[in-house]
């Protein structure tokens, strides 16, 4: 079979010597029998015509000679596509319409399908990703320097290596501290991944203080400098060296674009909590993540030996997951980012159905046309399915001229994409590249498109009832324009569900805007401030915890002397830009049953209720006895005081939390937003920073004022003026939201957009069916102004026809659309429903005044039309 | 062979019980190439002209062999119903 294929490709390089060769040969055989019939007798005439005569008709000698070396459907194709050409080309207007509209739908379809694909399933850059494996131990997503230490020295893996991406680091250049952000690496870190790096080395075991830098970092911040490498930097106090340079297109193990600017080796002298490192293991050759994880289970026993913990063993929860794929998106915790991504994709998936019906539209118009000359050619003798491949060969050549069209948009949006930096905490950048998966899906999506747009034309142009479409003569016949309004219908459906999600996303979006956090944003300063760790950290942690606290007062008590700050309050945590979640036993008053809910907690100073503008319900606030040594407090937000104390009023009562001393109530607080502006009211609690045991390196500090952009500077200067070695991020509360506001925002920009789109596509194929459908009736209507119809009547004659159309779209698309929009609810937040009437009510009425649109250039047209030149028109 | 030869030989050869039809000598032999029961050469026939001569691969040999095998027995079973009416 192979030689076969091989003969005929054979054939295919050697095409024109045939002929000329088949030739030559006939010529022989026909001069061979020339000679003997001459020998017998006949004359030089005569011989010739008896030779001619015996070997019969030529032609269909080499056709089928030919035939049996060609490859039938590639050469039918080859010619199909050709005259596909010509036809194209002779209708430039029709041709511009469909492939716009193709390119459009395609294009929108791989710009979602590259996003999705780079941001959800990137590969990270290291060596074999599928050998590497990363280390949950006992439900934790980080392990403490012994564990790792232990299972690295056990050789449970061909390599273990770790890494902690949730590191800032300050970078010291020249007087100008920075905040960066570095992931830090265990020293065998690059060596186990196999993470290449485009410049000088990278971090080798046995290395310290050294750092390979991202490419962003050394062309942005350092002015690409050829000499970097061995350079030293100084991060956190401590000078590292520069051993290389990640490529550009570096991606890392964690994913969904993040982007560190370094990465750095845990040394010694890093910083408590940043030590603890997630744990990537190299499994060998033949190892299964099955027998990994038994090997694992049999080590954690180990762990329960050396160090025990009392409420679980070591294995539970333990768990060995892959790098790529699905594996990672357990990383996102249940925010419903994958569901995100798998709305955007079907909605852009409805807007390729909608441009694949206007093509099909178009061409179905088209096809009418040509019935007469279509059933000449069947009844000449050409199969159906045969004049049905090539027709399906025109919208095929339309197919792939919209999906080039549509690869060039997509890569124009994807170097856009690549350019955005969305206002994250954490930095995250896509490096979204062309590769044989995009090009897959563009085949895919192409063919679909083919046969969506063309299979139904193509079927109805050619008739098995050749007899009657002979006898419509030769001039353009009445088509039946039925399917052509099913196709209307269909897209306005379509678009209804489209208009749906795109005014949902938008409102959703003024909502989120307008939606109060319950706290003033208006009137508030954050200061974030990190210190170099070296300086403040020591062996024993209460001895850095008051350096640290020292600080902290000395800086709010600056600040509130500043002029026009009317308050200023330190806080762990900023609300919607970073929370934790906890849960834990809560025992009331003397009371040994215990509840459990699960609450939010923020460890704040004095005055930071009213610096932030959350109203006080009962109580007080903290004050500055409210210290170490002084009786602990505690103040509860108004969900907490209800699940624990029901309609009472907490202040005074005392609450134990887990094992810990008892608390008093101090104050009860109004809700506020936590975690995000959609969410329901969560409990919390807000304990006097003073009094926990917390020694973090950063620090929040609050400012109440009227003016929030006039006093940025001064607070700046006098945050560096208390230590110069601090970076220090300050900005107005509401520049900070950008985090909190993203998802709405880039659903809004999103769906709006497609919405809008598929709007404008319907409508292109509203607009043409109605000129058609007027063109058919200009008769009709200059036979009704003959008579002494008045236009208006005409005209709504006219628009009830298109109307109607509407109205079935809309009708059906309303019942779509209330069932389509349910599982939206989930991305909005609560005081919108999906099945706002509101909503509905907008849609139908944009789609209402589209249609009217749709109709008016058309209408009037056709009443313009002098009514002697209507009635002869056939 | 060349492709003349081939066909006068079969007439000769039965005695102008079988003849060649010209129109379908051509394009047979085209189709054996494809499928590689044949190899053709261009070379010089006996009245000196330039001619393209086929010849029988293993392959085609053994096909040849089949459709003899099968021819054979056709003939052998229409003997049978005719020798035992």
């Amino acid at each position: 079979m192979w030689d076969e294929l091989r003969r005929r490709l054979g054939y295919f390089w050697r095409r024109k010597n045939f002929d000329s060769e088949l030739d030559e040969e006939i010529r022989f055989h026909l001069d061979t029998r020339l000679d003997e019939l001459m020998q017998a007798g006949l004359s030089d005439r005569e011989a010739r015509l008896q030779a001619r005569r015996e070997f019969g008709r030529q032609g269909p000698v080499r056709e089928d000679s030919r035939t049996a070396w060609q490859f039938r459907l590639v050469e039918d194709l080859m010619a199909d596509l050709r005259y596909a050409g010509r036809a194209i080309r002779r209708n430039p207007a029709f041709a511009a319409a469909a492939v716009l509209s193709l390119a459009l739908g395609i294009g929108a379809n791989l710009a979602i399908f590259s996003l999705t694909m780079e941001f959800l399933f990137s590969r990270p850059s290291v060596h074999d990703p599928e050998s590497l494996a990363y280390v949950i131990l006992g439900g934790g997503s980080n392990a403490a320097p012994e564990q790792y230490r232990f299972l690295k020295d056990a050789h449970a893996f061909e390599g273990l290596a770790g890494m902690n991406p949730e590191t800032e680091t300050n970078w010291r250049n020249g007087d100008n501290t920075y905040r960066l952000w570095g992931t830090r690496v265990t020293d065998n870190f690059f060596d186990v991944t196999g993470t290449p790096v485009a410049k000088g080395r990278p971090i080798h075991a046995g290395d310290q203080r050294e750092a390979v830098l991202s490419d962003q970092f050394w062309r942005g911040r350092l002015g690409g400098d050829p000499n970097i490498l061995g350079r030293g930097l100084v991060f956190d106090g401590q000078l590292y060296t520069v051993a290389g340079i990640l490529p550009p297109d570096h991606r890392t193990l964690i994913g969904f674009g993040f982007s560190p600017d370094l990465y750095l080796t845990i040394d010694p002298s890093t910083a408590g909590n940043e030590t603890t490192v997630m744990l990537y293991a190299r499994l060998p050759a033949q190892m299964t993540r099955q027998a990994a994880y038994s090997h694992l289970l049999a080590l954690c026993g180990d762990l329960d030996k050396i160090f025990p913990r009392t409420e679980y063993k070591w294995s539970n929860n333990t768990e060995i997951r892959g790098v790529t794929g699905l594996d990672r998106l357990k990383l996102l915790y249940g925010m419903p980012i994958a569901p995100f991504f798998g709305m955007l994709t079907t909605v852009v998936g409805l807007i390729l159905l909608i441009a694949c019906a206007n093509v099909a539209s178009l061409l179905l118009a088209r096809a009418a046309s040509r019935q007469h000359e279509l059933a000449v050619r069947q009844s000449i003798g050409a199969s159906r399915g045969r004049i049905i491949r090539q027709l399906l060969a025109e919208s095929l050549l339309l197919a792939i001229l919209g999906t080039v069209a549509g690869l060039l948009l997509n890569f124009a949006l994807a170097g856009l994409a690549n350019r955005i930096q969305p206002p994250l905490p954490v930095p995250v950048r896509l490096h979204i590249q062309p590769d044989w998966r995009l090009l897959s899906y563009a085949i895919g999506l192409a063919t679909a498109s083919t046969l969506l747009c063309g299979l139904m034309p193509a079927m109805r142009a050619t008739t098995r009832d050749v007899q009657a479409a002979l006898k419509l003569g030769e001039r353009s016949v009445a088509a039946r324009l039925g399917f052509r309004r099913v196709l209307v219908v269909a897209q306005l459906t379509v678009s209804v569900v489209l208009l749906l999600t795109g005014f949902l996303f938008l409102r959703n979006l003024s909502l989120s805007n307008s939606l109060s956090p319950g706290f003033d944003i208006h009137h508030t300063v954050w200061a974030y401030v990190r210190l170099v760790p070296e300086r403040y950290s020591s062996k024993d942690p209460a001895e850095s915890k008051s350096k640290i606290e020292r600080l902290a007062n000395r800086a709010v008590e600056q600040l509130r002397g500043l002029p026009g700050v009317e308050s200023a309050a330190t806080a762990a945590i900023v609300p919607l830009n970073d929370n934790v979640k906890i849960g834990n036993d809560i025992r009331v008053d003397a009371h040994s049953d215990a509840q459990h809910p699960l609450y939010t907690a923020n460890w704040i100073g004095p005055d930071y209720l009213k610096t932030m503008g959350i109203p006080l319900l009962a109580g007080r606030e903290f004050l500055a006895t409210d210290r170490q040594g002084a009786p602990l407090v505690v103040i509860l937000n108004q969900s907490m005081a209800h699940v624990l104390f029901g309609d009472r009023n907490p202040v005074g009562h005392t609450l134990r939390f887990h094992d810990d001393p008892p608390e008093t109530v101090v104050g009860v607080a109004k809700n506020s937003k936590y975690f995000s502006l959609g969410e329901d009211d969560l409990p919390a609690v807000y304990w006097p920073d003073a009094q926990s045991s917390r020694a973090a390196v950063n620090l929040n500090f609050m400012l109440r004022t009227q003016h929030p952009e006039s006093i940025l500077k001064e607070v700046n200067n006098a945050l560096g003026a208390i230590d110069a070695t601090a970076a220090i991020d300050v900005k107005p509360m509401n520049r900070a939201l950008g985090l909190a506001l993203l998802p709405s925002r880039a659903g809004a920009a999103l769906l709006g957009s497609m919405g809008a789109l598929g709007l404008l596509l319907a409508a292109l194929g509203l607009y043409g069916v109605l000129t058609y459908s007027v063109a058919r009736r200009i008769r009709e209507i200059g036979i009704r102004v003959a008579l002494g119809a008045e236009p208006a009547t005409v005209g709504y004659l006219v628009l009830r026809s298109s109307l109607a159309l509407a109205g079935a779209g809309l009708a059906l698309g309303g019942v779509l659309g209330y069932f389509a929009a349910g599982p939206l609810a989930m991305f909005l937040v609560p005081e919108l429903s999906p099945h706002d009437p509101a909503i509905f009510a907008g849609v139908f009425a944009t789609l209402l005044l589209v249609a009217i649109a749709a109709t008016l250039s058309p209408t009037i047209r056709a009443l313009r039309i002098d009514p002697v030149v209507a009635l002869r028109y056939e | 062979m060349h492709g003349y030869a081939i066909a006068r030989r079969i007439k000769e050869t039965s005695g102008d019980a079988l003849i060649v039809e010209e129109g379908s000598l051509y394009p047979a032999l085209n189709r054996m190439l494809v499928k590689g029961w044949l190899t053709a050469k261009w070379g010089i026939s006996e009245n000196n002209r330039k001619a393209r001569f086929y010849q029988l691969t293993p392959e085609g040999r053994a096909v040849l062999r089949q459709e003899e095998k099968q021819f054979q027995s056709l003939v052998n079973a229409i003997f049978q119903v005719m020798h035992s009416a």
